[in-house]
């Protein structure tokens, strides 16, 4: 069984708000995860349970975690406050722009990009104007 | 989802996801690197962008330098004033400061092999174009309960570029002679006040009244706030309050180039948000403008401040990269000022949904908006917004509007509605509207939009105690109004000259007083 995946997090342009302030975090994502992004049996939400979260989930498809997963994860277990701010009609809300690796994440198939481990994926708010 | 009916097809299949740059991911520019950002279908790598947008800012920016074109296609540029930044700390501002100072300001510039500044000749580097330059900011903390003050934040960002002269303002001082006098020279400016109806909102007359009050600047700006009728109303009187104080305190201080840091995404959503509340005149100054306080007659014409905004061809995703990859520090706003509906919020998450999906459209907003002007000649500068006027809005509004339920079929046609809901409609004949509007005359038809505009969701409710007038900006005084008798009871009046020594009698010093105020000029 692959490893848990360790991900970088970077918070800019007052989206760091949303996120207790915390310009900077890392969370632990699964190689597999539930195709429907349920988030509820992800490690990262619940350090102090057994090994056994890591195994695949018992109901419904799997897939590779991949980006779109990972927004549905900081919605679910890092964001503080405002969901509405961060998501919107199931993906990035418009008006933030996400690099992953220093990259443009259009450039990178966008929520289907499958994560790695040790990715860097900051998320800046271009919503400030003026 | 029914279908086609073609055999041929699969039943189950999507349409392929369409593809938000071109074939390659290479950067277009070198077509050495791969790409690293998409900007409007076009893939450019890390090294090659900022060098892009540096060029983006210098085209829109210098050919406005120079106070005359001249024949030279690159010409040495010098401006005839000091330079005026209007810094808000986001996004947009933040990215001006920094490529102005790096571009204009910066005191070590870079060495060629000869040890001579790189650039050639006619590099700006080489030559200051501007003496020297302000950062303005106007703090906002007094309009909203609870908010945080942000001058010394945003003093602290502006300390890392020692070329550049702090500036903080304040919302309220537009309600403030003591700021009015530094930077008109005005000594004597009497405080306008508009009528309140019994729900506190500003009446459709726009009759004028002089009162003097001990209301402090930022008693004062609440009152108007508090008066006006809509959130879209707020958020426009807060923008043109900024806007005027930045202007008049660049032109107090010589400046000949005022920039903003409008991004064009942050100006496609001004051109709509204007447009839409009945600015449309102005759409031209919504873009660039040259701007002057309107001199008193007799007196000779004030300079001219250009207006620019350099970021006027790049997006809000462009300033968001260059930023990050550029370690720009960004201090953003107040999560409570971000919150004020209204059209403006609205239009807002219109556009920037839109450049997500559609990211050259935001561009055509733009493009379109600059090839727009108006018809006529403008027939003054509105003494609100300060922007040009156009001329006979209140007879314009006259034949668009029913003014009164008085009209014999129109009575006729509201019979029908049960008479405990016909109290609020005034069948009777209306009695006779003096022939001058008090201050309808001197105000742009997005002001007198701005100013008396109701909600569809019906009249605020009134406070307990409220008032019966609420003061205007400082400026709307300027020039004589109070001069032409337009304030006392709606009517024109020449005040005669009597009249005038009373209402000043008490600022003027008397021979006394001078004699004693020179006695002790001995001792200082």
């Amino acid at each position: 069984m692959a490893d848990t995946m360790t991900i970088k997090l970077v918070f800019s342009g007052g989206l760091e708000l949303l996120f207790g302030n915390e310009r900077n975090q890392s969370v632990l994502i699964p190689p597999l995860v539930p195709s429907d992004n349920s988030t509820h049996s992800s490690p990262s939400s619940s350090p102090s349970t057994p090994s056994s979260h890591n195994d695949i989930p018992s109901t419904g498809e799997t897939k590779a975690a991949d980006l779109e997963y990972l927004i549905y994860h900081l919605r679910d277990h890092l964001l503080k406050e405002r969901p509405e701010l961060f998501m919107e009609n199931g993906t990035i809300r418009p008006g933030i722009l996400v690099l992953i690796n220093n990259t443009d994440w259009e450039l990178e198939g966008e929520g289907s990009y499958q994560l790695c481990n040790n990715d860097e994926i900051v998320f800046i708010s271009t919503l400030h104007g003026g | 989802m029914s279908s086609c009916g073609n055999p041929a097809t699969e039943e189950q299949a999507l349409m392929p996801r369409r593809l938000k740059f071109g074939k390659s991911k290479d950067c277009v520019r070198c077509r050495l690197k791969p790409g690293n950002i998409v900007i409007r279908h076009a893939v450019y790598c890390k090294e090659c962008f900022t060098p892009i947008v540096d060029m983006k800012f210098r085209k829109a920016l210098e050919p406005s330098v120079n106070a005359r074109a001249g024949t030279s296609k690159r010409p040495k540029l010098k401006a005839s004033g000091n330079l005026c930044l209007a810094f808000s700390g986001g996004l947009g501002s933040s990215i001006t400061l920094d490529i102005v100072h790096n571009t204009y300001f910066s005191s070590r510039p870079p060495l060629d092999d000869l040890g001579k500044p790189r650039g050639g000749t006619n590099h700006p580097r080489n030559v200051s174009v501007w003496p020297s330059c302000l950062v303005c900011y106007v703090e906002v903390c007094g309009a909203f309960a609870g908010m945080h003050d942000r001058t010394e934040d945003i003093r602290s960002v502006v300390e890392r570029y020692p070329s550049f002269e702090f500036v903080p303002l304040r919302i309220e001082d537009a309600f403030d002679g003591s700021w009015w006098t530094k930077v008109s020279g005005s000594n004597i400016t009497p405080q306008v006040w508009l009528e309140l109806s019994k729900e506190g909102l500003i009446t459709d007359g726009l009759h004028v009244a002089s009162k003097v009050t001990d209301l402090t600047p930022v008693e004062a700006m609440r009152s108007y706030l508090s008066s006006l009728p809509t959130q879209t109303a707020i958020s426009s009187a807060l923008q043109n309050l900024t806007r005027v104080l930045i202007l008049h305190t660049a032109h107090s201080r010589g400046s000949s180039h005022l920039l903003f840091g409008s991004s064009l995404t942050s100006i496609s959503i001004s051109l709509l948000s204007s447009i839409s509340q009945g600015g449309g005149y102005a759409i031209r100054e919504e873009l660039q403008e040259e701007w002057a306080p309107v001199a008193a007659s007799g007196s000779k014409p004030n300079n001219v401040l250009r207006v620019i905004r350099p970021l006027r061809d790049v997006t809000a995703k462009e300033c968001a990269i260059y930023a990050w990859w550029n370690n720009i520090s960004v201090v953003g706003r107040d999560k409570q000022r971000r919150a004020i509906l209204g059209i403006a919020a609205l239009t807002k998450n219109f556009v920037v949904g839109l450049e997500k999906d559609y990211p050259s459209t935001v561009s055509t907003i733009a493009r379109t908006c600059e090839k727009l002007e108006p018809k006529d000649v403008p027939s003054g500068q509105c003494r609100l917004c300060k922007r040009p006027m156009q001329s006979a809005i209140q007879e314009w509004k006259d034949r668009i509007s029913i003014r009164s339920y008085s009209d014999d079929k129109l009575a006729a046609d509201l019979a029908h509605i049960p008479s405990p809901c016909r109290g609020n409609l005034d069948t009777r004949t209306p009695p006779q509207v003096p022939p001058l509007l008090a201050l309808t005359d001197f105000l742009c038809y997005s002001c007198h939009t701005t100013l008396t505009s109701r909600s569809s969701r019906g009249v605020k409710q009134s406070a307990p105690g409220v008032s019966s007038a609420t003061p205007l900006p400082i400026w709307v005084a300027d020039r004589g109004l109070h001069e032409d008798g337009l304030i006392g009871d709606g009517t024109r009046r020449k005040i005669p000259k009597e009249e005038m020594l009373d209402i000043v009698a008490n600022f003027l010093i008397n021979d006394q007083e001078l004699r004693g105020m020179r006695y002790l000029q001995r001792f200082l």
